[in-house]
């Protein structure tokens, strides 16, 4: 599953994206993280405020660092 | 502005908890802030006087009380103002604001913008994506303009802080003022009709289709109060740093500057006390919680009310860090135009105030 985080590399940016790949890892099993630091390409996927966090191509939580367990939820859906 | 992206939105949390529990632990510590509340100040004289010996009406005696009133008495408001405002921002996100003004006309848009700037959550980092997303939605530049200039001039804790420590007509004055310059600013700018002067990119962004697709989060009160907590220990462990050296600077001015001296260079009846307060508000970059002390020592010292609004607002409404973020979007002209008209505004706000007060 693809995981994206949006920011622009404010420090809650870097902790999102820790916590990301702490979800990512407890997860188990090819989940993908990717940072998305382009404005043009945050913008296009409708984000407002960062850090944000898509799985799965949904843009599930915005301008707020969600723990690693919401994160899990996140991924098993 | 420096309480970078206050968490805004709502967590599904992974363990449920009930509200009814975050209620019970919460009920107590309310009893409890006021009982500590109401000993400060004999604490503060016991401290000063008594332990370390300073006499009452020396300098440094009075300096030092001031710090050791200031101090607790701050970070205490503190804690209760952002509890409530972060609970409140829970119901307002920039994606049901930006619903709200689009495709709004000038007038009424530029009002409901500069008022939804009070209390909507806003940190500089999230400026750029924030004003290209309204863009986008189709509300209009004046108005975005409006939302922009309002979303972080009148700062909800800075507006909490104020009523806690000054009454609500201060606080009253402090958000119609900045609502009044976020209305006229977004005006003036919708009119200058400026859009040619935004980035290439950013025209390039403003046409791209959209992809993907956004959840909107739902929170219950549980999730709100757990929000709210985060908030506390995110934004009062981020800028009781700052608190503490506007409290430092505060004492020194209670204590060592002369009356005279500040009353002289603020004063209501020198036509160069607003300016003089805005030219060392703009580069001074404090967080907004930071500049109360300041403030209030100002006033005790003979500072006229408006030049200390406009200093007020000068330093936390025009920062340099954000226009240089805003700098990325908006070309030259742009810039200069916002950030003049702005200041603009600052000036009159003071002008007005020490003239009618």
């Amino acid at each position: 599953m693809l995981i994206e985080i949006f920011g622009t590399g404010c420090a809650k940016c870097q902790t999102l994206e820790k916590h990301a790949r702490h979800a990512a890892d407890q997860a188990g099993g090819g989940h993908q993280v990717v940072k998305v630091s382009d404005y043009p390409a945050i913008v296009a996927r409708g984000v407002l405020s960062t850090p944000a966090l898509a799985v799965d191509g949904k843009v599930r939580s915005q301008g707020r660092v969600p723990s690693v367990d919401e994160i899990l939820g996140f991924i098993r859906g | 502005m420096t309480e970078c992206c206050p968490p805004e939105a709502p967590p599904a949390a992974a363990v449920p908890r009930t509200a009814w529990r975050r209620g019970a632990w919460l009920l107590p510590a309310l009893p409890l802030w006021f009982l500590v509340y109401s000993v400060l100040q004999p604490a503060a004289g016991y401290l000063a006087h008594r332990l370390l010996g300073l006499q009452p009406g020396t300098r440094l005696g009075d300096a030092a009380a001031f710090f050791f009133y200031d101090a607790p008495k701050v970070l205490l408001l503190l804690v209760l103002v952002v509890f409530l405002v972060t609970f409140l921002q829970t119901f307002v996100s920039p994606a049901r604001v930006r619903g709200a003004l689009s495709r709004r006309r000038s007038g009424l848009g530029n009002a409901l913008a500069s008022l939804f700037g009070i209390i909507t959550p806003f940190c500089s980092c999230s400026a750029v994506p924030l004003f290209l997303g309204f863009l986008r939605a189709g509300v209009p530049l004046g108005v975005t303009f409006s939302f922009l200039v309002a979303a972080p001039m009148i700062n909800e804790v800075a507006l909490g802080m104020l009523f806690a420590m000054f009454g609500w007509r201060i606080a009253l004055l402090y958000a119609g003022t900045g609502v009044a310059i976020a209305f006229l600013s977004g005006l003036v700018l919708g009119r200058l009709h400026m859009e040619s002067h935004l980035e290439d990119w950013v025209q390039e962004a403003l046409r791209a289709p959209a992809v993907g697709e956004v959840e909107e989060e739902r929170p219950g009160l549980s999730e709100r109060l757990d929000l709210a907590l985060d908030g506390v220990r995110d934004i009062v462990g981020k800028v009781w740093p700052y608190i503490l050296a506007g409290i430092a600077v505060g004492a020194l001015i209670h204590g060592y500057v002369p009356q005279r001296f500040l009353a002289g260079l603020l004063g209501r009846q020198h036509w160069y006390s607003v300016p003089v307060a805005v030219l060392v508000g703009v580069p001074l970059y404090s967080n907004a919680a930071g500049i109360l002390p300041i403030v209030e020592a100002l006033l005790g010292k003979g500072a006229a009310l408006g030049s200390t609004l406009a200093f007020m607002m000068a330093v936390i409404g025009l920062s340099l860090p954000e226009t240089i973020i805003l700098r990325r979007v908006m070309r030259p002209r742009l810039i200069v135009t916002f950030v003049s008209v702005v200041a603009l505004g600052i000036l009159l706000v003071g002008y007005l105030f020490n003239a009618i007060l």
